[in-house]
């Protein structure tokens, strides 16, 4: 994975390059394969791009959560990166309503406040 | 490993990656953004966790299973998931089901090895399990795959 650390100008500049933040050095690739540590390499892995571990990290953190199948985590780790498409697209509006090319958090705060779907994220973010 | 379960966050590259993807050619995504989609997506996991297992707990089940999460989808309004959820389910089945076969190739290898010693290293195996859940086939139905100790 290739770390694009360009100048980090940040704010609101049309061509903003600011990807950077490659904290994870390629982690998530390595997460997800050592979860099947010599085992065949299933597809599935790649059907999940959210590392299940960490998923399953916070099923686990809800403490009237007793068990899980696998198939649950996978399912809510499919689910969340949905989520995450969609946030982002329902963000992308308001983002355009303003002529900008660049997401920032307010076009979030918008759409968490305008989408009846999101609104249990009110109040939750920092 | 985590303070609060707001703090478990997911890898940042990745959810960089899926944002990435979903938007057009020639937009970006601001820091203070693309942390608060790094927030709000682990939030939807706890709370569609939380959904999901209210649905096991109705039908007296321990074991949250991938049905608890559809219906919890739909109680939080998220249908438009299902389908593409359902199909993804099925390749991820499909996939589980060749590696329970090679993991029972391998658990044949095994107890032709020594016994003895696997039943001293059970005690940690356990512990292991549970971060390697996913290459264990944890036989025909899915039940207690996943120990959540609190």
């Amino acid at each position: 994975m290739a770390a694009t650390l360009g100048p980090t100008q940040g704010a609101d500049s049309d061509l903003d390059p600011n990807i950077v933040e490659e904290e994870t050095r390629g982690t998530d690739g390595e997460e997800e394969n050592s979860q099947q540590t010599g085992a065949v390499t299933a597809p599935q892995s790649r059907l999940a791009k959210l590392p299940l571990s960490r998923i399953k990290a916070l099923m686990k953190a809800d403490p009237d959560v007793t068990l899980a199948s696998q198939e649950s985590v996978f399912i809510i780790a499919k689910a969340t990166e949905l989520f995450v498409e969609m946030i982002a697209k329902d963000a992308l509006v308001y983002a355009q309503q303003g002529k900008r090319k660049t997401l920032q958090r307010k076009d979030l705060d918008n759409a968490i406040e305008a989408i009846d779907e999101f609104a249990f994220l009110e109040g939750t973010l920092d | 490993m985590a303070e609060r379960p707001e703090d478990l966050n997911l890898p940042n590259a990745v959810i960089t990656r899926i944002i990435k993807e979903a938007l057009p050619d020639g937009v970006n995504v601001s820091k203070e953004a693309r942390r608060a989609i790094s927030q709000a997506a682990s939030v939807f996991v706890l709370y569609a966790t939380s959904c999901a297992n209210n649905f096991a707990m109705k039908s007296k089940r321990k074991t949250l299973n991938a049905g608890d999460v559809m219906s919890a989808m739909e109680e939080m309004e998220f249908e438009r998931f299902l389908q593409p959820l359902r199909e993804a389910l099925e390749a991820y089945k499909k996939g589980q089901k060749g590696k329970k076969e090679a993991s029972e190739q391998k658990k044949k290898d095994k107890e032709k090895k020594s016994d003895a010693e696997e039943s001293d290293k059970n005690k940690d195996e356990e512990e292991e399990e549970e971060e390697h859940m996913d290459e264990e086939p944890e036989v025909e139905n899915e039940a207690e795959d996943e120990e959540v100790e609190n």
